[in-house]
């Protein structure tokens, strides 16, 4: 009786010391491996071995789906910033005295975990806090990070940092992007050589008078009719009616569709070409019959064009009362 | 000409001339006349009352101003407003609309005219409206030699909606006169570019200094004169004229401008003014090297300017780049990056945000307020590039510029409107000149010098525009000019008619005051705001703090003159993000913010009843952002949508919405204006829980008619040391509840 008890107190104590020795070797098996490419790839066993208690380390695992064929237009932006975020971490950690790891479980080597935890979405960042040790939440639930826009690195890195023990933590380091250095000096160097060998037959043209108008009345053209509004608020071009045809103009004061803004800079171009046509090329004309046609149809382009405009902008206007005749 | 009739005298030689100034004269004073009257809708059909929310503040310091004296107005301590923090107004505002209206003030007092400080107030916008028509033509006729693109440019701007949006009568705001002085202080540029003249220049400067006193878009002024003069730099076109306007106009404007206290150093330091400052550096290069090129032979000088020229252009962007990483220059202040790259401001500063006239301008919008002008516009920058000549390109670079930041931001659709009036003068102006010309062209003649108004330009083929290289022969038959005559005149017509249906449907609402149409047709005036703010004024103590949104701050230091904690001024985004999160919040959570603020009342916004769509349930959200902004962890925007994204507030209502504090203040009490279950919310169009929300932490104190303003008073503590909710619970007789497994607990000791 007495030998069982021994037995079973040397077996539990036993059982204890191993449970603590493997619980210290996963860390440094995945610390290790986070060593040499952080943050570290984890598959379904992994996953399993590193989420189960007792953990003495936190954990950070996003859970994501980055090959072409799930179309995450979200996991594939994320990642570079996550392996940022990975290596500056590693970087700053060096020991481990963070206890930390960081880790990325994909889609098609994780299917289950998927399953398991019913996730609709991906990408979602994981972060399982220590259960045992100082900074030991018991219950040893993940905390989830929900990505309702892109975030980068810093934005998760603060995020961690507000669930981790309060202390100095890592900071981002972004790596120098030589790629991106080298080809802005060769496309300057190029664009410097260009403009040096072609500058004898360029020069006429950037001082061509028509050229500089044109590009003028474009640029203003372009912004009257509210291209910044569809670059900004990213509207599409056009929108179909319910009836399955096509709504060229979006219904509202507050409102357009792409291709509706280039038919009013159309209209608009239009207007004016006529404007300018009146005023300076007619007056031009030697033969007088041939003047008073082109008046004549100049001023019906004009007079129909700005009644066409003003129906338009009653659709969107309701209303607005005035009107010319033909629209 | 030979036909005399009996108006001859008048028409020509000496006599004509003054017979055309006159004329002149009296056109501009019934433009000027017709801009001021354009602006009175709002006073007529409302009554002599400021309207919106910044010109409530303008209005309050203005008052101070002329109570108080200059020199206590420029170190004016507010201590009414961002309880309990203060606010330093002096130092904090843009002084010149309130200067201007206490000179005017005390001038009229001067002349035994006393007129009450409001009324000046009212009237000032429409006033100097008569100005810039009068600017606008000084600026036109200095682009053209036809004296009537001035005129048509003047009256384009004294009533295009464009302008008038931001002028009628009680819009007492910033851009009252700043507008007046941008286009006053471009004239006075060109001018000064013009004839190469230190007066002119000066003058520039000084309203330059004037106009940075008076509006914060002055920024637009300092890098547009810079960006004219680096074109004609680069145009080839440096001469001793562009030399002295600029540095006059910088050295001077520069001293002028840091002399108002919101400003100070910035000239020198925020990368806005960088521009400037590089010009001004770039002129003097340029004026050096072509000091020496007077001096030096060709080949040494070539040698020399690429050396020194390489070694200094290097120089100052190495000490660019570094002054900006040490900190000593700033970067890109937020409101102006925004312009560059509106998805920056809208990430990281969702109070930029949050402000609606930060958003992009739809199509429509630009011709609502400009109508014809908008396509005669262009038109008239490409006549710009018949002449060019310097003042020229000022025309287009501003149209560029103007056009593009009028896209990105419906706010400065205000600075677009002058251009655009402008050039639109200026195309309108060279039809009616053409197709007025009475005479008949001779036929076959090679160039018609005869043709007085319009000056055939004179450039080789190569420098000139493609459609004018022939010369001018003038219209032939009647028939055509009676055509465009008669269609110019249509189309003019039509603009006013625009104009003016537009300035009185739009623009000229108080948005204190509504108005809203009886199903007879009549009109019913709803005066909710002032009923509120009257309440206040009179049933609570003078230093009882009102804590709302910050749209309404103004208006409560203005009308109901109460302290409050956060305004339209929005200097602190911590403390609008507290408030924020006391409305967010659920009521225990709110109580401690309220108290620590000593916040005595709550005032809440309420369109529900009436269908008023911009009430604070609708502005909600931006609350919740910028508090989830300051505090991540306590308010979640995700909270406030149902599982499936929609933001209602419906028996669906998200838990975080419906124990919000807001919505609580909002539908306190509404279902006891219906019959039971069958409350209804007008502007979100859904019906409401049948269970109205409880609140323990506020008491109602106030409601007005429609409901608009709901007024809340903060309860004390408990005075048996209960929370709230259940003392509220005790007076509706409910037993308190026991708090389960309390009683057998093991028993503690207190500690203290």
């Amino acid at each position: 009786m007495r030998f069982l008890k021994l037995l079973a107190l040397t077996a539990l104590s036993w059982t204890a010391v191993a449970a603590k020795k493997a619980t210290t070797n996963r860390f440094d098996t995945y610390f290790s491996k986070q060593a040499s490419s952080a943050p570290f790839e984890l598959d379904e066993k992994g996953y399993n071995e590193l989420t189960a208690t007792p953990r003495d380390y936190s954990l950070a695992v996003l859970l994501t789906a980055r090959d072409a064929r799930y179309a995450c237009g979200l996991c594939r932006e994320f990642d570079p910033e996550w392996s940022i975020l990975g290596r500056s971490w590693q970087k700053g950690d060096r020991n481990g005295a963070h206890r930390m790891l960081l880790s990325t479980v994909d889609f098609d080597n994780g299917r289950n975990i998927f399953m398991k935890l019913q996730l609709q979405t991906a990408p979602v960042l994981l972060f399982f806090p220590p259960t045992v040790g100082p900074h030991a939440k018991p219950d040893g639930q993940p905390l989830r990070l929900e990505f309702l826009g892109p975030q980068t690195a810093d934005s998760v890195r603060s995020w961690l940092l507000r669930h981790l023990p309060p202390g100095e933590y890592p900071p981002i380091s972004r790596p120098i992007n030589y790629a991106r250095i080298g080809a802005s000096i060769t496309i300057l160097l190029g664009a410097f050589t260009f403009i040096t060998v072609a500058y004898p037959y360029v020069l006429p043209v950037v001082q061509n008078r028509t050229l500089w108008a044109g590009i003028s009345l474009i640029l203003i053209l372009l912004f009257t009719s509210g291209h910044m509004f569809n670059h900004i608020r990213k509207v599409p071009y056009v929108a179909g009616n319910g009836r399955g045809g096509i709504a060229y103009f979006a219904p509202g004061f507050q409102n357009q569709y792409g291709m509706e803004t280039q038919i009013v800079a159309a209209m608009y171009a239009l207007l004016s070409f006529a404007t300018i046509s009146l005023a300076l090329k007619v007056p031009r004309i030697k033969d007088p019959r041939t003047q008073q046609i082109a008046v004549i149809i100049w001023a019906s382009v004009l007079f129909g064009m700005y009644s066409f405009l003003l129906s338009v902008f009653r659709v969107k206007n309701g209303g607005y009362p005035f009107w010319l005749p033909p629209f | 000409m030979a036909a005399s009739t009996p108006l001859d005298p008048f028409l020509r030689g000496s006599t004509s001339k003054n017979t055309r100034g006159l004329l002149r004269i009296i056109i501009l004073c019934t433009i000027a006349a017709a801009a001021v009257s354009a602006r009175l809708f709002s006073v007529i059909r409302f009554e002599s009352i400021i309207h919106e929310f910044d010109p409530w503040f303008n209005f309050r310091a203005t008052k101070y101003l002329v109570k108080n004296g200059f020199y206590s107005f420029w170190d004016w301590f507010d201590d009414r407003t961002w309880h309990p923090l203060g606010r330093v107004t002096g130092g904090t505002l843009y002084p010149g609309l309130m200067v201007t209206s206490g000179v005017i003030y005390h001038i009229l007092r001067l002349l035994s005219l006393p007129v009450d400080i409001r009324n000046i107030c009212v009237l000032l916008a429409p006033g100097f409206s008569g100005f810039t028509a009068l600017a606008m033509y000084l600026l036109t006729s200095e682009m053209s030699s036809s004296p009537s693109a001035g005129l048509l440019a003047a009256a384009f701007m004294g009533i295009s909606p464009g302008y008038i949006s931001r002028s009628v009568a009680g819009s007492y705001d910033n851009e009252a006169i700043a507008i007046f002085l941008l286009v006053f202080t471009f004239f006075l540029w060109i001018k000064a570019v013009k004839n190469g003249s230190i007066m002119w220049g000066a003058l520039a400067a000084l309203f330059y200094g004037y106009m940075v006193s008076a509006w914060g878009g002055y920024v637009f002024i300092t890098n547009l004169i810079p960006l004219h003069a680096f074109t004609l730099i680069l145009m080839g076109r440096y001469s001793s004229r562009l030399y002295i306007s600029y540095t006059t106009w910088y050295a001077l404007g520069t001293l002028a401008s840091m002399q108002v206290p919101f400003v100070g150093f910035l000239p020198v330091r925020s990368s806005d003014h960088m521009a400037a400052l590089g010009v001004f550096g770039l002129l003097q290069l340029v004026a050096f090297f072509n000091f020496l090129r007077d001096q030096l032979p060709g080949k040494q000088f070539q040698t020399l300017l690429v050396a020194l020229g390489g070694t200094i252009v290097v120089i100052m962007f190495l000490g660019l780049v570094a002054l900006t990483a040490s900190g000593v220059i700033a970067p890109w202040s937020g409101r102006f990056y925004s312009l560059w790259d509106t998805g920056y401001a809208k990430i990281h500063i969702p109070i930029i945000a949050s402000v609606s006239e930060h958003q992009p301008t739809a199509w429509p919008a630009f011709f609502f307020d400009l109508n014809m002008l908008i396509w005669l516009f262009p038109a008239g920058v490409y006549l710009c590039f018949r002449n060019l000549k310097d003042e020229h390109v000022f025309v287009v670079l501003y149209a560029v510029l103007a056009s593009y930041f009028a896209g990105v931001m419906v706010r400065l659709m205000l600075t677009l409107t002058p251009v655009v009036c402008c050039a639109a003068g200026l195309a309108l102006s060279y039809i009616l000149d053409t197709y007025l010309y009475a005479q008949k062209p001779v036929e076959e003649s090679a160039s018609s010098d005869s043709n007085g108004s319009i000056k055939a330009s004179k450039f080789s083929a190569n420098s000139a525009l493609r459609s004018t290289r022939n010369s001018i022969v003038g219209i032939y038959s009647v028939v055509s000019k009676s055509v465009i005559t008669s269609m110019v005149t249509g189309f003019l017509l039509l603009y006013v008619a625009h104009c003016t249906w537009v300035t009185s449907n739009a623009y000229s609402s108080p948005s204190v005051v509504l108005a809203s149409r009886l199903p007879d047709g009549s009109q019913h005036i709803i005066d909710d705001y002032r009923e509120a703010y009257y309440w206040l004024r009179q049933n609570t103590p003078s230093d009882a703090r009102v804590m709302s949104w910050w749209d309404y701050g103004y208006q409560i230091g203005g009308m109901a003159d109460r302290p409050t904690l956060v305004d339209n001024n929005t200097w602190n985004n911590t403390h609008i993000a507290t408030v924020g999160k006391a409305m967010s919040s659920r009521e225990e959570v709110s109580y401690p913010i309220l108290r620590e603020h000593d916040v005595d009342y709550v005032l809440v916004v309420f369109g529900g009843l009436l269908g008023y769509s911009g009430d604070d349930i609708n502005k909600f959200l931006w609350m919740v952002r910028i508090a989830e902004g300051i505090w991540p962890d306590e308010v979640r925007e995700r909270d406030f949508f149902t599982a499936r994204g929609e933001y209602r507030v419906d028996d669906q209502a998200t838990p975080a919405m419906k124990n919000s504090l807001m919505y609580k203040m909002s539908y306190y009490n509404y279902n006891s204006l219906f019959p039971a279950g069958q409350a209804q919310d007008r502007v979100r169009g859904s019906s409401l829980p049948a269970q109205g929300p409880e609140l323990s932490i506020l008491e109602e104190a106030f409601t007005s008619e429609n409901w608009i303003i709901r007024i809340y008073k903060v309860k004390d503590l408990d005075n048996v040391g209960r929370d709230h909710q259940s003392a509220v619970s005790f007076d509706k007789g409910h037993k308190k509840k026991r708090k389960p497994g309390a009683k057998k607990g093991v028993r503690v000791l207190r500690e203290e």
